[in-house]
């Protein structure tokens, strides 16, 4: 009785050290610059205020939202679409070459993205695409070598005899991807898009570097340039931030499933 | 109808003849497709991971500052870093920063993954709180946490206030910076790892514990000689994934101190950046991300062989 009391201590503190900097973020932004400095940071002031978010929608910030929108619903709807045909082929296609290939692609999951930002900045000067949504895109549209292998483990395990029936039926591969294997893999397909959607949403560090005007700029490198841009102004740095978390907590609330099971798909259950 | 169609017709009926040569035929269009298939992202793969790496090898012994053409200089670069101290002072700080964080968000992980599974209730919306922190986006998670480490009115120096403790100006101060940007690291990936060896611990037999339990085994001998040799393949890939991603941390710093106080925060990664990005020393800053490359290589490399000697036992 005591042993299990002690457990829920545990992982209640646990869990609201999880959740606090999230409630943080909601108490800061409904401040304004007076109840900030006469309230406690862990208490809510009366009445709540709406300014600093009203000041955020005045700027540039709700474009830089709408661009980081953009840039992931591209960089996923790319990464579902190449991810699928090649981790299919890998899964289910004879063809020549097939085990080095798989293997190169393997062998690049091990290159650390701090890696290739130089060159890769260097290649899109060359092609004049510094600072344009090309540049921002197209390293990272064409499905990544981690998403090719959950999507391949995930294909090996759909029973071979359902293609092999279409086939039968004549139907070709792209009519077998499409009415057969994918309807199987929506639970997969659905981890995929969640882990590329947070990825993308969360992207910096390239963005950063690839972009510089207003045109195509990212919420996370707006958000990192009002820091130095007003000073200390934490109740609008913690609206900016409040607006940037919630489509991520939205997204976990309702999928949080498809996040648990990235665990699976990894194959390690 | 004429001859020729005649014959067509005929040659269709007779089996014999026709499916050697129409087989062939069908197997070679639809071989197209696996390359097909493939192709976008092999292009990918090509363009933007393997190119890449040709290139920064290959500009690691160049000096180029991109306003000028690169100079071929040997392994001038390389001579220069091993020699220049804020090289080894960056390499110290990853190291540590590394040290701080894989062993605490991998202990913990493990420590949570064990009381969720001791049949507690509510397993589900504690596994969904301790993942909450992994979905947030660095760069913002870095600011809110600037926040609460801040040294007047953040939450942990106000807190300390009520005990009568005066903080310290964490973030500013030479000691603290580097474990309070750990501590948002730890804070992110422990629940995400949770779920690892919660998902390993679930795989583990019942049967096994009983046995053991008959043989008067107590719980810690039991989780030291059943449960941590079982939870080998989740724990190889928690330190894998994680050591990597620690020792390229750069959105963290970058927001929190800027690899301040006094390059206190200087990561790896933060130095290749400002080398290329603020100095434009492209050929040096090439010849670090070669460094940060073989590090982690080697690093991975050496987990590999640990945990393959220590071979996995497959239960089911």
């Amino acid at each position: 009785m005591f042993k299990k009391f002690g457990i829920y201590a545990v992982l209640l503190v646990g869990a609201f050290l999880s959740v606090f900097p999230y409630l943080l973020v909601v108490l800061t932004a409904s401040k304004s610059r007076g109840q900030l400095n006469a309230t406690k940071p862990w208490l809510p002031a009366f009445p709540p205020s709406l300014g600093n978010i009203e000041r955020l929608l005045g700027t540039g910030f709700p474009h830089f939202l709408g661009n980081t929108l953009v840039m992931t619903a591209a960089l996923t709807a790319g990464q579902l679409v190449f991810t699928t045909f090649a981790a299919y082929a890998f899964a289910r296609m004879r063809f020549r070459g097939r085990e080095a290939l798989f293997w190169l692609y393997m062998a690049t999951l091990m290159v650390p993205t701090a890696v290739t930002v130089i060159p890769l900045f260097l290649i899109m000067r060359q092609l004049d695409l510094v600072n344009t949504w090309y540049g921002l895109l197209v390293p990272y549209l064409l499905g990544t070598p981690y998403g090719i292998f959950l999507m391949r483990q995930f294909f090996r395990g759909i029973p071979a005899g359902l293609e092999d029936a279409a086939r039968i039926d004549g139907a070709g591969p792209l009519t077998t991807l499409w009415r057969i294997i994918l309807p199987l893999s929506r639970p997969a397909l659905g981890t995929l898009a969640i882990i590329t959607v947070i990825s993308s949403w969360n992207n910096f560090m390239w963005p950063l570097i690839i972009t510089s005007g207003d045109d195509t700029r990212v919420i996370t490198v707006a958000l990192s340039g009002l820091k130095g841009a007003v000073g200390v102004d934490d109740t609008l740095m913690m609206a900016g931030s409040l607006i940037a978390l919630i489509p991520m907590v939205a997204i976990f609330i309702f999928f949080q499933r498809y996040i648990v099971r990235s665990v699976v798909l990894t194959g390690l259950k | 109808m004429s001859r020729a169609q005649v014959e067509v017709a005929g040659s269709e009926a007779a089996p014999g003849r026709t499916a050697a040569p129409a087989a062939p035929r069908r197997r070679r269009l639809t071989s197209w497709y696996p390359y097909l298939f493939v192709a976008p992202s092999l292009f990918g793969v090509v363009a933007f991971l393997l190119l890449p790496v040709l290139i920064v090898a290959a500009l690691s012994f160049f000096n180029w500052r991109l306003l000028s053409d690169p100079t071929f200089t040997g392994l001038d670069n390389y001579r220069k870093l091993v020699a220049d101290p804020s090289v080894s002072h960056s390499l110290g700080v990853t190291v540590l920063y590394v040290l701080l964080c894989v062993p605490l968000q991998t202990v913990l992980a493990l420590c949570l993954a064990v009381l969720l599974n001791q049949r507690v209730k509510g397993v589900k919306v504690f596994r969904a709180l301790f993942v909450v922190p992994w979905i947030a986006t660095p760069i913002v998670m870095g600011l809110i946490w600037d926040w609460i480490f801040d040294p007047v009115n953040g939450a942990i120096n106000s807190a300390l206030a009520v005990v009568g403790i005066q903080g310290p100006e964490w973030l500013s101060d030479s000691t603290w910076a580097l474990p309070a940007v750990a501590l948002v690291n730890i804070w992110q990936h422990t629940g995400y790892n949770m779920l690892f060896f919660l998902a390993g611990l679930q795989g583990i037999p019942k049967e096994l514990h009983d046995a053991a339990s008959t043989d008067g085994a107590t719980s810690w001998q039991r989780f030291f000689t059943i449960t941590l040799p079982l939870l080998n393949p989740a724990m190889f890939f928690v330190l894998v994934t994680n050591m990597i991603g620690a020792f390229q941390v750069f959105d963290t710093v970058f927001v929190m101190t800027d690899g301040g106080p006094s390059h206190g925060t200087e990561v790896f990664n933060f130095k290749i950046f400002a080398t290329a990005f603020r100095e434009f020393d492209f050929g040096y800053a090439s010849a670090l991300a070669v460094i940060l490359f073989v590090i982690i290589l080697a690093v991975t490399l050496v987990q590999v062989r640990y945990f393959n000697r220590r071979t996995t036992y497959d239960l089911s």
